[in-house]
């Protein structure tokens, strides 16, 4: 009787598993690259689709509060803003033509491109422009994302449909490319009511004036992006763009190893050497505006000296942390001005705090502290140990432990404390109640840092190490106040110097973005991606 | 049950750390920070808000989201159906396969295809979700490629048959988290029917295996196991998160990731009711199962 009823069940069970393989058997497909039309053209050819993964559902308005780094990607590809950065970053013209600066400095006046059409077709003209900064950026109890880039603008008149003037309280010379970081114009015609709260228009089909716009938007699905038959440029090449949501970034690895993606930014770098070796996939690294550092808080005296601070630099070996985590893509920092923004970078300071911890004991006992039992440093029978919090996004975990590691040969005790990002971000930055920890600013390229250091955004500002100094507040104002490229070039020299000096933050490297890009896609430039995306109808995909 | 669960979420989430997403952002200064508050209304008392909350939620208002201004309905009632669908095919999945595994262990109680199987269930119930759903993805979607790696459907053919193609490996990463339980107490509940006495009589009075196996002794080891199943329903909506998250599925764990990570709170709530409500759900049809199963419950 057994023998009976094993054979029956065996033959069901494995029925069910023939059943599973044929399922899966008769629904391969040929593989996407192997598409057959010969000869590779020299310029620019039209047609075909590009898909791209974000990690999340984007806001498609770039100035709404929820608008989280998913949401750049769209809303810099779709809407323009008075100028966007050039493919070297300074400001190029995008929805204005040129601009300029009153002679006191408390004005600019912007010449805007006629002819322009939003996507529904409806004129585009100054009032679209006075409606975006006057009723949504500068309304206070909106909270539109980025206003507080601009505290300086008093208002925004129209002088006549092609002609705008920013209005401003201080001088403020960055105010072009501050305009072209995120500051997309909004369509006064379709959003009055409530203008961040629009969810037709921000999870559904915006109107914009870019070279491509909405054609639909599945919620966790993905948003996908066709020509807009109205806008002033060129036609795009690409037929459509398709911005997939993957949250997963080994996912997304995996998807563009199978084809089905065509650029991506590589956050995983350790999988960089599997992406090389891939066919058909191009890997490229780009400059960034950004830059890592470590904040010490001011309001603990043990960090008040310049002597500790430059000794923790010293300490810190950050070439070494650039091979760990960056796998070399990154280059030590020691100011806040990034390699990227080249016109002001000065390379000299390169070198200026090599690894060295015996320079760093030296300095740390120049401030008091000399090694006691154990090895731990002292200072008034006081042993030298904080916490640092570490927020747990991006390389964060593995460049603290590595500090750690550092500080401790020089006799500091660092203790982690590890915390989920929105946590941290209410301790750390909302409450300032932190010791030590490390994060990074991404910023509009240009060498204006005012938000980040002036004394006056201590505390509660972006000031998160709280430093206050009259010189460098000088230095920052003067930066704001010197309206020609000769004269500003000279003051971010000098504040370059003086900040490698006193180290308001800790600086720590210049990330570099490792893209990953099909080798038929081209056109796109040599920028972040993010960047990239205000240039997307220039991108084009040669035929196979 | 289910009031319990959404007063019980609703003061949890506003007492955990953080804020919402718009408000603890790095690049958001503490003025702005001020009027995102306002604007949401979290300036005011936790029960007050939760009043005005359970106000809306009897006359089927769940709230607003904090991170997209959509009603929370809309926003669960988009997920929903991926989610069913996804718990749904693993659950089939994990009974198809799972009760005859366990059977023929049953049958075979000691033979090495009973370790070989035993062990099988162990690694499938030690490997991370997350893992295995990263290698199945290497190895159907770019070595193979017979599957695709994420997604309920591709953009450009949207198919019932793309659609099923798409379900494939999700549904078995996260039936991987459940079949080995049932395999088990199939094993078990077997094992123990077998040994009844009422086997031994059916198959002297010389009825057919195949007859004895479905008739008596799956029906009698199955009321266990139906009631195993029940309880690992809410397991499976857990294990949703990873796996939809690997498979960039979109549906209610992703969502709910979302909404922790963003504290969006109506959003939240709004979940852990409706989760609730197919548990509590679930748990009644198995009830009900019994009944058909178990006649001695009928009655009742």
């Amino acid at each position: 009787m057994s023998l009976g009823l094993h054979s029956f069940l065996f033959r069901a069970t494995s029925l069910m598993f023939v059943a599973t393989i044929a399922v899966t058997a008769c629904t391969s497909t040929t593989p996407p690259g192997a598409s057959t039309a010969p000869s590779a053209a020299a310029g620019p050819v039209s047609g075909g689709t590009v898909t791209i993964p974000i990690g999340a559902d984007p806001t498609l308005n770039p100035w709404s509060p929820n608008a989280f780094v998913e949401s750049l990607f769209i809303n810099r590809a779709i809407f323009e803003g008075l100028t966007k950065p050039g493919k070297d970053l300074a400001p190029a013209p995008d929805l204005a033509e040129s601009w300029t600066t009153a002679s006191d400095g408390l004005s600019w006046t912007f010449k805007l491109r006629s002819g322009v059409k939003w996507s529904d077709g409806k004129p585009f003209s100054a009032d679209d422009v006075a409606f975006t900064f006057n009723d949504i950026v500068l309304k206070p109890d909106l909270g539109a994302q980025n206003r507080a880039s601009y505290a300086a603008v008093k208002s925004v008149t129209v002088v006549d449909p092609t002609t705008v003037r920013f209005d401003l309280t201080r001088k403020f010379a960055a105010l072009p490319s501050f305009l072209a970081y995120n500051a997309g114009i909004l369509p006064k015609h379709v959003l009055s009511a409530d203008p961040l709260k629009t969810t037709s228009f921000n999870k559904g089909i915006p109107v914009s004036t870019g070279p491509f716009k909405v054609e639909k938007y599945t919620s966790g699905q993905s948003v996908s992006l066709v020509p807009n038959e109205h806008y002033f440029g060129p036609k795009p090449y690409l037929d459509k763009v398709v911005f997939t949501v993957v949250a997963d970034p080994n996912t997304q690895i995996a998807q563009a190893l199978s084809g089905d993606l065509q650029i991506m930014i590589l956050d995983n770098k350790a999988a960089v050497e599997r992406v090389k070796a891939a066919s058909g996939l191009v890997v490229v690294s780009r400059p960034l505006v950004q830059y890592y550092w470590l904040s010490l808080n001011q309001t603990d005296n043990r960090f008040t000296d310049v002597r500790v601070r430059q000794a923790f630099v010293h300490a810190i070996d950050r070439q070494a942390i650039i091979k760990s985590v960056e796998l070399g893509y990154g280059s030590i920092a020691n100011s806040p001005i990034t390699p990227a923004l080249a016109a002001y970078y000065d390379p000299s300071l390169a070198s200026k705090y090599p690894y060295d911890p015996a320079k760093a004991t030296e300095l740390l006992k120049a401030a008091g502290w000399t090694p006691g039992a154990n090895g731990v440093l002292q200072k008034d029978g006081k042993p030298f140990q904080f916490t640092m919090d570490v927020g747990q996004r991006g390389v964060l975990e593995p460049v603290n432990a590595l500090i750690q590691q550092d500080l401790k040969k020089v006799g500091v005790i660092v203790d982690l404390n590890t915390m989920e990002w929105n946590s941290y971000i209410q301790k750390d930055v909302v409450r300032r109640e932190y010791t030590a920890t490390v994060n990074w600013w991404t910023y509009p390229s240009d060498p204006d840092v005012f938000p980040y250091y002036h004394s006056s955004a201590a505390g509660k500002g972006f000031n998160i190490p709280g430093y206050q100094d009259p010189k460098l507040d000088d230095l920052l104002v003067q930066g704001q106040s010197a309206s020609d490229l000769e004269s500003r070039k000279a003051v971010y020299k000098q504040l370059q110097q003086y900040t490698s000096e006193v180290l308001p933050y800790l600086f720590l490297w210049y990330p570099q973005e490792i893209d990953v890009l099909s080798s038929s896609l081209k056109g796109v430039p040599e920028l972040g991606l993010r960047d990239a995306m205000h240039y997307l109808g220039e991108w084009w995909l040669a035929k196979k | 049950m289910i009031v319990f669960a959404s007063a019980l979420t609703f003061f949890f989430v506003n007492l955990a750390p953080g804020g919402p997403g718009s408000v603890m952002r790095f690049d958001v200064d503490a003025q702005q920070r001020e009027a995102l508050i306002k604007r949401m209304g979290l300036d005011r008392p936790v029960e007050q808000r939760y009043a005005e909350w359970v106000g809306g939620a009897v006359r089927g208002d769940l709230g607003t989201s904090l991170l997209t201004d959509e009603p929370v309905s809309q926003r669960v009632g988009e997920r929903l159906p991926n989610t069913l669908t996804l718990a749904g095919a693993a659950l089939v999945l994990s009974i198809a396969l799972g009760i005859p595994i366990g059977l023929i262990q049953a049958l075979r109680r000691g033979s090495p295809l009973d370790h070989i199987l035993s062990l099988l269930s162990a690694i499938g119930l030690s490997v991370p979700v997350f893992w295995l759903g990263i290698v199945l993805i290497l190895l159907f979607a770019v070595s193979l490629r017979v599957l695709p790696s994420a997604g309920v459907t591709a953009i450009a053919t949207d198919t019932p048959f793309d659609r099923l193609r798409h379900l494939v490996l999700p549904a078995v990463v996260l039936a991987s988290t459940v079949l080995p339980t049932v395999v088990r107490f199939m094993r078990s509940a077997a094992i123990e029917v077998l040994h009844e006495d009422y086997i031994r009589t059916a198959a002297a009075k010389g009825l057919a295996p195949r007859v004895v196996l479905l008739r008596h002794v799956l029906r009698n080891a199955l009321i266990p196991v139906v009631s195993a199943i029940g309880a690992l329903v809410p397991r499976l909506l857990g294990g949703t998160v990873v796996t939809e998250a690997v498979f960039s599925w979109p549906g209610l764990g992703r969502l709910a990731l979302e909404a922790a990570q963003g504290r969006d709170y109506p959003l939240i709530t709004g979940l852990t009711v409706v989760v609730a409500a197919i548990a509590v759900t679930t748990s009644l049809l198995v009830d009900l199962a019994y009944t058909r199963i178990d006649p001695r419950i009928r009655i009742a």
